[in-house]
């Protein structure tokens, strides 16, 4: 009888291992077909494009449309913070291309660039600032708090007004360090304020905005591109004083590039007419016309 | 430093602890006196946080208690916050460890001997007072280690978590979101100091379950050695 309950255990947490273990199987065998129908349409290659999280809507639009033209390429995303992003391409993760959405990410991994302690995996002569953006704060429906300004914020912030929180990215995302940047422009203490536990922290800018759409927090800072696919209301935009500088998205080719022509072809692309409408369209401004 | 995230993780984990061990001890026994179909329908639905990503709970609560959905409106309205609330965290981690408190009790409840209860039953005694004062003390080993691995689990529980309550230091920031953060800025030290925490609590807990399982070879021991 005794045994019984221990072999319950056992046996429910070696069911949770069987059951996890069929999953992963199921997957692999999937992703071993996919890779079988490519490989039998023998020209087909494959493109990966590391971007920052804030281009998910954009990219995919121009995925559309360039396969469209390019019935040969096809395209594989990787949406996260650029912090993110950077880590996995130290880590050996596979990528043709990528698209930071600040400086330091890029030139983190651009011996070339002169930053000290640089990874050497940017191809330096291919890097070109594609995008500009901005930093906008935004509110949830309703705007609980009645936040119309950045002073506004200021004035949440310092009376700790109670049940306020603001989202904002990490220090490693790039919108984070922007904010970092405003919060000091504001003159406020960023380590004092979270100790008093009015700051959360998203590990990308597509978690802050659905923390701002779900109204799980006060108010946020994204960037405007997100709050017009996330069709939410903004409240004001940031200078460029406030961020410390213009909101740039660096774009390269990585040296270990495998398909370097496709690639190529891609990122010419990128910086195309027909890439620049769609980029337009959710109000980044495209820095190549 | 601030130790708040060990405060917030216990906490968590206690008060999760509390509601599945009243929970699992009454669904352990009421499922169990379902008919075979009924019965393995209950199983799956309450066992399958154990073997779904902690990411589709998460998904699953948030969509329940987002502040802009209806459950999540009402209960606001009543003051009752969930979402970006340690609050949240309780139910994430009571919903994912559940399952481990279930499966060990209903285990033990069927491996108790009936008999001992209609005997009770002869002699006049309530339901509730052969529940309480038989069924449970009789089983109450797997029990205990149902409720301790239920506690480690949801001292450790990440994905739901982090869906539901995000990271907010000072206020919804647990061990485990807390080393994330510490990670993923770069911070190795503290992520280290926060790892090393989380080592000590859970190797502590394990200890705790080996006690208790020796401690039942050890009467048994001694039960066989005397008849």
């Amino acid at each position: 009888m005794k045994n019984n309950k221990l072999l319950f255990l056992v046996a429910s947490l070696l069911m949770a291992t069987t059951l996890t273990g069929c999953k992963t199987g199921n997957n692999t065998s999937n992703s071993n077909t996919n890779g079988g129908d490519s490989s039998s349409k023998v020209s087909t290659k494959t493109i990966i494009v590391f971007a920052a999280a804030s281009m998910t809507e954009s990219m995919n639009q121009i995925k559309e449309a360039f396969e469209k033209e390019h019935k040969n390429i096809k395209i594989t995303y990787n949406f996260d913070s650029s912090g993110t992003l950077k880590t996995q391409i130290e880590n050996g993760a596979e990528c043709d291309i990528f698209i930071s959405a600040a400086q330091k990410q890029m030139n983190a991994l651009d011996k070339e660039s002169g930053t000290e302690g640089a990874l050497d995996f940017v191809d330096h002569s291919t890097r070109v600032n594609l995008l500009e953006n901005k930093v906008t704060l935004v509110v949830p429906k309703n705007n609980p708090f009645n936040v119309q300004s950045f002073d506004d914020l200021k004035k949440h912030l310092t009376k700790k007004t109670k049940g306020f929180v603001f989202g904002m990215g990490n220090s490693d995302v790039p919108v984070g360090q922007y904010t970092q940047k405003i919060l000091q422009y504001l003159g406020l203490n960023e380590e004092e304020l979270s100790k008093s536990g009015l700051i959360s922290y998203g590990s990308n800018v597509k978690e802050v905005t659905t923390h701002v759409s779900e109204g799980s927090v006060s108010c946020g800072t994204i960037y405007a591109t997100d709050a017009y696919s996330g069709k939410l209301t903004v409240v004001i935009e940031a200078t460029i004083e406030m961020c410390g500088g213009q909101v740039i998205y660096p774009a390269a080719i990585m040296k270990n590039a495998k398909n370097v022509e496709e690639t190529k072809t891609f990122f010419e692309y990128i910086k195309g007419s027909k890439a620049s409408e769609i980029f337009e369209s959710v109000l980044f401004t495209p820095l190549f016309k | 430093m601030s130790l708040y995230p060990l405060y917030n993780s216990l906490r968590i984990a206690l008060f999760s602890s509390i509601i599945i061990f009243f929970l699992g001890l009454f669904l352990g026994y009421w499922v169990k006196k379902f008919p075979k179909v009924i019965k393995g329908i209950f199983d799956v639905i309450l066992t399958l946080p154990l073997v779904l990503p902690p990411t589709v709970c998460g998904f699953f609560l948030l969509i329940i208690f987002g502040p802009n959905r209806p459950v999540g409106k009402l209960l606001l309205d009543i003051g009752i916050k969930i979402a970006m609330d340690w609050k949240g965290g309780v139910i994430a981690s009571a919903i994912v460890s559940f399952p481990l408190m279930y499966r060990t009790v209903r285990g033990a409840f069927e491996a108790f001997d009936e008999n001992l209860a209609f005997a009770g039953k002869t002699l006049g005694l309530s339901n509730h007072y052969i529940f309480w004062r038989i069924r449970v003390p009789a089983c109450k080993n797997g029990i205990a280690a149902g409720s301790v691995l239920a506690f480690a689990r949801a001292l450790g529980e990440y994905g739901a978590t982090s869906m539901l309550i995000g990271y907010i230091p000072g206020r919804t920031a647990t061990i485990s979101t807390t080393i994330y953060q510490y990670w993923r800025t770069n911070d190795d030290k503290n992520a280290w100091l926060w790892v090393g925490i989380n080592l000590i609590i859970s190797a502590l807990v394990l200890i705790f379950v080996n006690i208790i399982e020796n401690t039942e070879r050890g009467k048994k021991n001694e039960f066989s050695s005397k008849y």
